[in-house]
């Protein structure tokens, strides 16, 4: 049923345009979605997943895609992020990676911080849903459980795969937001929030505007290594990103993503390793960071092998910050 | 026009020969103003011209009965496809191309649950709603179908009980798509939920409600659907075996993953008539359920096949949605136009069985394949379909290129409340191969062989017999391996390259079109038919009913028209999407396209031939055995100045009839043996393949990476060497996908998990590797100028090679497809605590010494070789059947020679308590035979 369901499509011209809009609706008890690039939120719309009565769109706003070292616009196409010389080298690299070269063309960084949590159980046609009498995340009003852990029916476990938020965290990243009010801004790693439905910080009517980063995140080297069956199209099934100043062990950071219903950044493993980082450390932080999650059976490839490739993902992203 | 038509030769193009005469056809003539795109006459090209007639072509296979139709026009040439314009510039038109004035939309309500019985359905609501033109449910359309007459259980939607979540249940046409699916909503229905079963191991067991009933020939209470039993040889060359090998297989299901997704108009024309559009790869058995299931004659349905985009064994059902377009057109009054989305194509599916599959192979002290004993499980889903062969091909498929000392086979389908599993590229014989290919390497390895060395002295020569009484005519199983070993460097590489790189192995052997056609004797009618037609324009039409679902089967036809009556291939329209002009065919399946209707075609083209030549010899005055067509024109062989255009011989021939009209048909020679299941995978001819594949194996994640794949595929003569290329590298494309990470995923309730081509993994770009497509003409003495299939064969060496290529680089053995990376890591897991829990970077690849049987089978090898040399040229023309290679006299029946030699379709009781899973369906008795249901 790929027929597209109705909405209304709204275009305002600027920010405070659409937070008026935003306010509106919310006044008015009206459902609506934001729409950056569209490449996330519109398949699901057409398999009927959590359609609103309007979509107000991002896209005529002037000046949201900037993109330089440290501020990157949430409208900033991942296709211009990859070519560009401005951006940290990690983030153009992690941008490469996301789906294919058309899906880059059209998605946006605030759409891919934003991207929707993921489950087998729900990406799926409308008929499909219907065959397992819905799910927590989209129960149609019927109060279904969740499928991929029955019996708990509070808590969704649909897992967040977005490929740059993990890179985002470790490049010390600060998320600006902005809705009806006013305007907020803090660190990436705090912008998640438990369950899959929550999925993040924002309240009703806000959006992303922008990341920006710290003075010296040029200094930074980082590495990003993805886990996916085919090179191109595939969501990451697991990934890591790593950073560090080189030679200073108090900025190592480390984040992981594709493998719970948020990226998470891993400064207690970091921590825990004291004050120094060398090559010798590896193997107890990769241990460590694979100990801390736990992915559940709800994406291509086994949560198993999926926690055991954290180990592995990370000692790669170490390896090659260190330059080993 | 006495004395014809008369040219002064024009300058030589210097072409002489030894003796001082002019090169036929190596003058340049003025146009003979007959048409056509070029504006002079081509100079005959020797060089596609056969060395038997003359020409400068070698036939390292001797000649082939078509030689002398040769004209050097087209056959061997790389030709774009003639529809490739069509398609490249948007304007073929697909399923959903289709528009017709007053269309209206149709949507079929599936079923939410696995197994259920229908109570009952109300339709007012959905009858009430506005926009809503036209209801149907099964009790529309009683009547069942099926691809095979034998196993019709199909409906046009649910009657009595749904049978997997996605099954038909009900459809409606609406005025627009939105309508329709808010229709859907409305039906209001009483189910009756059942147990469902989808392990196929649990089908062999009796169950309350059977998926299917089949009456007096049910096995027990069981979901078997199929049961084959199958022995051949002399059992007792298995005891003591100096290597044997037993692997136990898992392999998933997968799709095709075509891109078009199924879609279909219905309309009923003023007449009454029935116009069907539908991207159907068997036109024809859409036709006759068609006339079933809608109780109307077949003269009255005119069964329109659209481009197909995509096909692979998919679209040849006669699908239930068919009928439903159909039945809801004729309700309405209107046109009715049903797609489907990509859920609905996985739920339809058709796709390859998922499969259990044990094979135990031994050899003897002479490196000699002593046994094959194959037992497969294969899931068919909810519906036969296919399936009735699919069993038998699991194993019958397996009996060559080899030659063996003994076979058994036990085979079962069984029904389980998935989507119905049918054919697909490759059909039936691509697990067993897998399996089959992956024990000799194994058995090699134990007897420290070279496993290509193994299968060179191991093979049935050309013109011979296999176990199980098919008859091989050409073959090019020995040069495959032999340009795939050279090719890709094989001695320097093969056990010798380090940790996480490696390179495997496999062949392929396969049917080229199916021996019998399934609804009829063929002894009463053809496999194939072609029309020619030539009007005065001089255009060639031709009618044929193959189907080209992209394999290029127009192109082939046009190819061969083309070259016996040597008019540029321009000049040679194909009609082939109207049932009401096509001459009945069976359509694309069972690689029988090319092979089938290129030789009908070829009989109608040399009737046609023959007409022309008969009027240039009345213009002339030389007798056709002396007239050469070339280009457009018919002249004397020893003067080429003397002749005349093609056109006027034409209009020649045309003078007392009119248009000229010729018909050719093709039908296979009677063969095969007499048992129960002879006439599966019974062929007119086999294709034989070698690939070699060379992969990177990550150790710590187990992503297993296809690098190069050598791939040498036999299609007898290569019509048309493009075409062959794209299908090697095609199917080295779908196998890839099978082999490194496609499968439907059925999780723990039963649902399909992934019925979208993101989940789906269907290899991209970056998985492809690069492949060096070798050409291998053994030329067929009855294909059509020696040709053979080249569209399916090509799939199934790239499984086994990958797989063994794996254990190469690893030294891990997997007997689960996909080699998905997850699936590798556990076997790399399991190994390395094995070996004491070491790392994965210190896994010992594995490593060969020579045995000294190595010299003996390299010297049997090439012995052979000397003899398949003579047998290919008809030097030797002596009977060869399977067992020679173990001593026996071919002349003699070998039941008479060894006492031990049977052939057995049944098992005894004594065997019963022996059989492997699949077997376990011998245990249950028919319900004739326990005094059920009668």
């Amino acid at each position: 049923m790929m027929l597209m369901p109705p909405f209304n499509l709204h275009h305002p011209k600027t920010v405070e345009e659409a937070c008026e809009l935003a306010a509106t609706f919310l006044a008015n008890k009206e459902s609506f979605d934001w729409v950056a690039g569209g490449t996330d939120l519109l398949p699901n719309y057409k398999w009927h997943i959590n359609v609103k009565t309007h979509v107000i769109s991002l896209a005529n706003i002037p000046g949201l895609d900037t993109i330089s070292m440290h501020e990157i616009g949430a409208m900033a196409r991942l296709g211009a992020l990859t070519t560009s010389e401005n951006v940290h080298p990690l983030i153009a690299f992690a941008a490469s990676k996301v789906a294919s070269s058309l899906v880059r063309n059209n998605a946006t960084l605030g759409g891919n911080i934003c991207l929707d949590t993921r489950c087998f159980w729900i990406n799926q046609s409308e008929d499909w849903r219907r065959s397992i009498d819905w799910c927590h995340k989209e129960d149609c009003g019927t109060g279904s459980d969740c499928r991929v852990i029955p019996n708990q029916n509070t808590l969704c476990v649909a897992t967040y795969q977005g490929d740059l938020a993990p890179s985002l965290m470790v490049l010390e990243g600060t998320i600006h937001i902005i809705g009806p009010n006013g305007p907020r801004s803090l660190p990436v790693d705090e912008f998640f929030q438990l369950d899959g439905i929550t999925r993040n910080v924002l309240q009703e009517g806000e959006f992303v505007l922008k990341v920006t980063f710290p003075e010296d995140v040029a200094n930074r080297t980082g590495s990003y290594k993805k886990l996916r069956v085919r090179e191109s199209w595939d969501f990451p099934e697991a990934g890591v990103a790593s950073s560090w100043i080189s030679g200073d062990p108090s900025s190592l950071r480390v984040a992981s993503t594709a493998l719970e219903s948020i990226p998470r950044l891993h400064q207690e493993e970091v921590d825990a390793l004291g004050t120094s980082f060398s090559k010798e450390h590896i193997p107890q932080l990769s241990e460590a960071i694979m100990k801390s999650i736990k992915p559940v059976n709800n994406t291509a490839l086994p949560p198993r092998y999926r926690k055991s490739m954290v180990r592995v993902l990370a000692k790669r992203s170490l390896r090659e910050i260190l330059g080993d | 026009m006495a004395g014809g038509y008369r040219q002064q030769p024009g300058a030589s193009s210097g072409a002489v020969r030894k003796d001082g005469k002019r090169v036929a056809g190596k003058q340049k003539f003025p146009p003979p103003g007959s048409g056509g795109s070029r504006p002079t006459m081509a100079p005959r090209d020797l060089d596609s011209i056969p060395e038997s007639v003359g020409g400068k072509e070698p036939q390292p296979a001797g000649s082939h009965i078509h030689d002398r139709y040769r004209t050097g026009t087209e056959v061997g040439k790389p030709r774009a496809l003639v529809d490739s314009h069509a398609k490249v510039t948007g304007q073929a038109w697909y399923g959903d191309d289709v528009r017709l004035p007053n269309e209206i939309i149709g949507k079929i309500l599936r079923s939410p649950h696995h197994y259920a019985k229908i109570k009952s359905i109300d339709t007012s609501k959905v009858e009430a709603l506005p926009g809503v033109l036209a209801v149907a449910t099964g009790a529309d359309a009683p009547n069942t179908f099926g691809v095979l007459p034998v196993t019709k259980d199909e409906h046009a939607m649910a009657v009595e009980k749904v049978r997997h979540v996605g099954d038909l249940v009900a459809c409606v046409a609406a005025v627009d798509e939105a309508t329709a699916m808010e229709a859907l909503n409305l039906f209001e229905i009483e189910w009756e939920v059942l147990d469902p079963i989808f392990d196929p191991r649990k089908g062999l067991e009796d169950q309350d409600e059977p998926i299917h009933w089949r009456g007096k020939y049910h096995v027990g209470t069981t979901n078997v659907q199929k049961r084959v039993f199958q022995e051949f040889g002399d059992r007792s060359l298995v005891d003591d075996p100096t290597a044997s090998s037993h692997g136990k297989w898992r392999m998933e299901g997968v799709h095709h993953g075509f891109t078009e997704p199924h879609a279909v108009v219905a309309h009923w024309d003023p007449n009454g008539r029935l116009q069907l559009y539908t991207p159907q790869q068997v036109p024809h058995y859409a036709h006759r359920a068609l006339s079933t299931v809608l109780e109307v004659p077949m003269h009255q349905i005119n069964v329109i096949r659209t481009f197909v985009g995509g096909g692979f064994g998919g679209k040849s059902d006669p699908f239930p949605h068919e009928m439903c377009a159909a039945i809801l057109s004729r309700k309405a009054g209107r046109p009715v136009r049903i797609n489907f989305s990509r859920e609905e194509v996985y739920w339809i599916n058709r796709g390859r069985h998922p499969s259990y599959i044990e094979v135990k192979m031994t050899a003897d002290e002479e490196a000699r394949i002593s046994g094959f004993d194959i037992d497969a499980l294969i899931d068919g889903g909810g519906f036969a379909s296919f399936g009735h062969v699919t069993s038998y091909y699991n194993g019958v498929l397996a009996t060559a290129p080899y030659e063996l000392g003994s076979f058994h086979y036990t085979g079962a389908r069984v029904w389980t409340n998935k989507p119905a599993s049918g054919a697909m590229r490759g059909h039936g014989a691509v697990n067993t191969r897998c399996a089959v290919e992956v024990g000799l390497d194994e058995m090699a390895e134990q007897m420290q062989v070279d496993p290509i060395d193994l299968r060179l002295a191991n093979l049935l020569p050309p013109h011979s017999r296999t176990i199980s009484g098919f008859r091989i005519t050409s073959n090019g199983m020995r040069e495959a391996l032999e340009r795939v070993r050279e090719g890709s460097d094989w001695d320097t590489k093969f056990r010798q390259m380090p940790l996480g790189k490696g390179i495997g192995i496999g062949c392929g052997f396969f049917i080229s079109g199916s021996g019998l056609p399934i609804h009829w004797d063929p002894n009463r009618f053809p496999h194939a038919t072609v029309h020619i037609q030539i009007d005065m324009d001089g255009g060639v039409t031709v009618h044929t009913g193959a189907a080209d679902i992209g394999q290029g089967s127009t192109t082939a036809v046009a190819q061969v028209v083309s070259e016996v009556l040597a008019l540029p291939i321009e000049m040679i329209h194909v009609r082939s999407h109207e049932s009401d002009t096509s001459p009945v065919d069976l359509g694309s399946y069972s690689s029988r396209v090319t092979f089938m209707n290129a030789n009908a075609a070829i009989r109608a083209a040399l009737d046609i031939r023959e007409k022309l030549l008969n009027a240039a010899w009345e213009m002339l005055g030389y007798h056709p055995d002396v007239l050469v067509l070339n280009d457009r024109r018919i002249y004397y062989k020893h003067d080429p100045a003397v002749g005349v255009s093609y056109l006027e011989a034409l209009h020649k021939a045309q003078e007392d009839k009119g248009s000229l009209i010729s018909s050719g048909a093709y039908r296979s020679p009677p063969m095969g043996g007499v048992h129960k299941g002879a006439a599966a995978g019974l062929a007119p001819a086999y294709s034989f393949s070698a690939y070699v594949a060379e992969v990177d194996v990550d150790v710590d994640t187990g992503l297993v990476s296809c690098t190069n794949v050598w791939a040498a595929h036999d299609c007898g003569k290569a019509l048309n060497p493009l075409a062959v290329e794209g299908q090697i590298i095609g199917s080295c494309h779908m196998g890839l996908g099978q082999v490194l990470s496609e499968k439907m995923v059925y999780g723990r309730t039963g649902h399909l998990q992934n019925p979208n081509l993101l989940e789906y993994k269907i290899p991209s770009v970056h998985e492809m590797p690069h492949v060096t497509p070798i050409i291998v003409e053994s030329s067929d003495p009855e294909g059509p100028f020696g040709a053979k299939e080249a569209g399916e064969g090509p799939l199934l060496p790239i499984l086994p090679a990958v797989v063994n290529a794996v254990y190469d680089a690893i030294g891990v053995r997997i007997r689960e497809l996909p080699l998905t990376p997850d699936v590798v890591w556990k076997a790399i897991s399991a190994k390395t605590k094995s070996l004491g829990g070491i790392d994965e970077s210190e896994l010992p690849s594995p490593r060969l010494e020579h045995s000294p049987l190595q010299a003996t089978l390299v010297a049997r090898g090439q012995e052979h070789k000397e003899r398949d040399r003579r047998r290919q040229r008809s030097e030797d023309t002596s009977a060869y059947v399977n067992g020679v290679l173990f001593g026996f006299d071919p002349d003699r029946p070998l039941e008479d020679q060894v006492d031990g030699w049977k052939s057995a379709v049944e098992p005894v009781p004594e065997q019963l308590a022996e059989l492997g899973l699949a077997g376990k369906a011998w245990l249950k008795k028919e319900q004739r035979q326990m005094g059920g249901d009668q």
